[in-house]
């Protein structure tokens, strides 16, 4: 019997259901996305959560950075979902900003479905001015890790800055009560690792600044609080939306696109009709 | 200005170069895991030849200088040194005979993020024990599969297949191949 060689076949065959199943994935995460449907979104956290979570562990982690850092990747031929799957998290950041954290990372989705799930009187709204300074944590995690890394060559220091392994179920009974005891937190305060701890997120969000296609603001934003008081993220403060703590959540779009909480639909139809009536033309109610 | 250019392509390229061919020595004396990949082995030679591997001996070739070797054993970084998994190589000694069996397969050293519970429990390397060189080696399949660690499971599972064959073919006698 002759001794077999490697073909392409032998690459392909056992990544092609990986990628068919990822390419479903993303695409039911975008279609959320551009659609702005709050249905398709939980879809896509149970499928995150699901699929590229407990089944393929599938995450942007801090390891991927070292190993960017060092120069020293999986083989690309072998892992072609792997690269896909970080240029699309690039791109897509590029784009319009964190989606991957927003609905794409398990480990944000799982959070997400955590505080659909729990009830709302159990939630702490931390005070904005706290909040934003609780935001740098993680880029100084970030730089802290990055800095380690370099000096150290110690990739195991994943364990102890992201909760990502919990998919793969394997840890210590350190890193399970440090699991715990973050769940608990986020009981409280909402996508609490998110928000303030993520590493990677701080990576992306630094990366967000560049963002193409960005959340649209009307004129009556500088004065109207709605969207600020509804963002889940703490990500708009007065007229701007800061890119680096925005996750692409849609709330505030929704809002924009309701003629009948927004007040830029409010002032605009409350005008239209006296505009058509009575005012005189040129003299249009747009404010 | 043209020069510096080719100063710095030059001083990269020869950089690099010594970069790949740099050899990974990570345990320099494995003795007690030659014996363990080869348990039918009392002797073997110092590391050495193209490429660089040991010989297994069934008799002390110091006792009796006509002992022939019955097998080999190599490091899959020196066979497949463009191998490697999540991050960087995973070293395998790989015992094999002069049949191209597999007689015994320990991980030594490795750098991967997700390896403690996937390549680093024995098992995982126990199962090689007793293939040939023409099986299929497909993870799944033949070699069980850790979930959530593909990519390192993956490539030690290549570095024994490609690592066994090519040792076959450049140092066993040419029936071992047929």
């Amino acid at each position: 019997m002759q001794v077999p060689v490697e073909s392409w076949q032998d690459i392909l065959a056992p990544q092609a259901l990986d990628l068919v199943l990822m390419a479903v994935f993303v695409a039911v995460a975008l279609a959320s996305f551009f659609r702005k449907s709050v249905r398709w979104k939980f879809v896509t956290f149970v499928l995150a959560v699901g699929y590229m979570g407990f089944s393929k562990s599938h995450l942007i982690s801090i390891v991927d950075v070292f190993g960017v850092l060092d120069r020293n990747l999986p083989i690309a031929k072998y892992n072609i979902g792997y690269y896909l799957f970080g240029v699309f998290v690039i791109v897509s950041t590029i784009l319009w900003g964190r989606v991957y954290c927003g609905r794409i990372c398990a480990f944000g989705a799982m959070t997400q479905l955590m505080d659909a799930v729990l009830p709302a009187k159990l939630r702490v709204e931390p005070p904005p001015r706290i909040e934003r300074h609780a935001s740098r944590i993680k880029y100084a995690l970030l730089a802290l890790v990055v800095v380690y890394f370099l000096a150290t060559r110690d990739m195991q220091v994943y364990r102890y800055v992201e909760p990502f392994w919990m998919f793969g179920l394997f840890g210590t009974t350190a890193m399970w009560i440090g699991l715990g005891v973050l769940l608990v937190a986020t009981v409280f305060v909402r996508n609490l690792y998110c928000r303030f701890l993520c590493p990677v997120g701080a990576l992306l969000g630094l990366i967000s600044n560049l963002t193409v296609f960005k959340i649209k603001r009307w004129s009556e934003c500088r004065t109207c609080k709605i969207c600020e008081k509804t963002c889940e993220w703490g990500a708009i403060q007065g007229p701007t939306i800061v890119k680096s703590e925005c996750v692409r959540c849609d709330d505030c779009e929704r809002l924009y696109m309701d003629q009948k909480k927004c007040p830029h639909w409010l002032i605009l139809l409350k005008a239209r009709p006296s505009a058509s009536t009575s005012a005189p033309a040129g003299s249009s109610g747009a404010v | 200005m043209k020069k510096l250019i080719w100063t710095l392509v030059a001083a990269c390229s020869v950089g690099t170069t010594i970069v790949v061919a740099q050899r990974i020595i990570t345990n320099p004396k494995p003795d007690a895991e030659l014996k363990q990949v080869f348990p039918a082995a009392v002797a073997f030679s110092a590391l050495g030849g193209d490429p660089l591997h040991f010989k297994a001996y069934g008799v002390d070739p110091k006792t009796n200088p006509d002992a022939q070797p019955i097998g080999i054993v190599f490091w899959t970084t020196d066979m497949v040194p463009q191998e490697h998994g999540y991050h960087g190589p995973i070293h395998l000694l790989v015992g094999l005979d002069l049949k191209g069996t597999i007689t015994g397969a320990v991980v030594d050293y490795h750098s991967e993020p997700y390896g403690y519970f996937s390549v680093e429990p024995p098992k995982f390397a126990a199962q090689f024990k007793g293939k040939t060189i023409r099986d299929p080696f497909i993870v799944g399949r033949d070699i069980d599969a850790v979930s959530r660690a593909s990519i390192t499971i993956a490539s030690a599972t290549r570095a024994v297949r490609d690592g066994s064959r090519l040792a076959a073919s450049k140092l066993l006698p040419p029936e071992a191949t047929k």
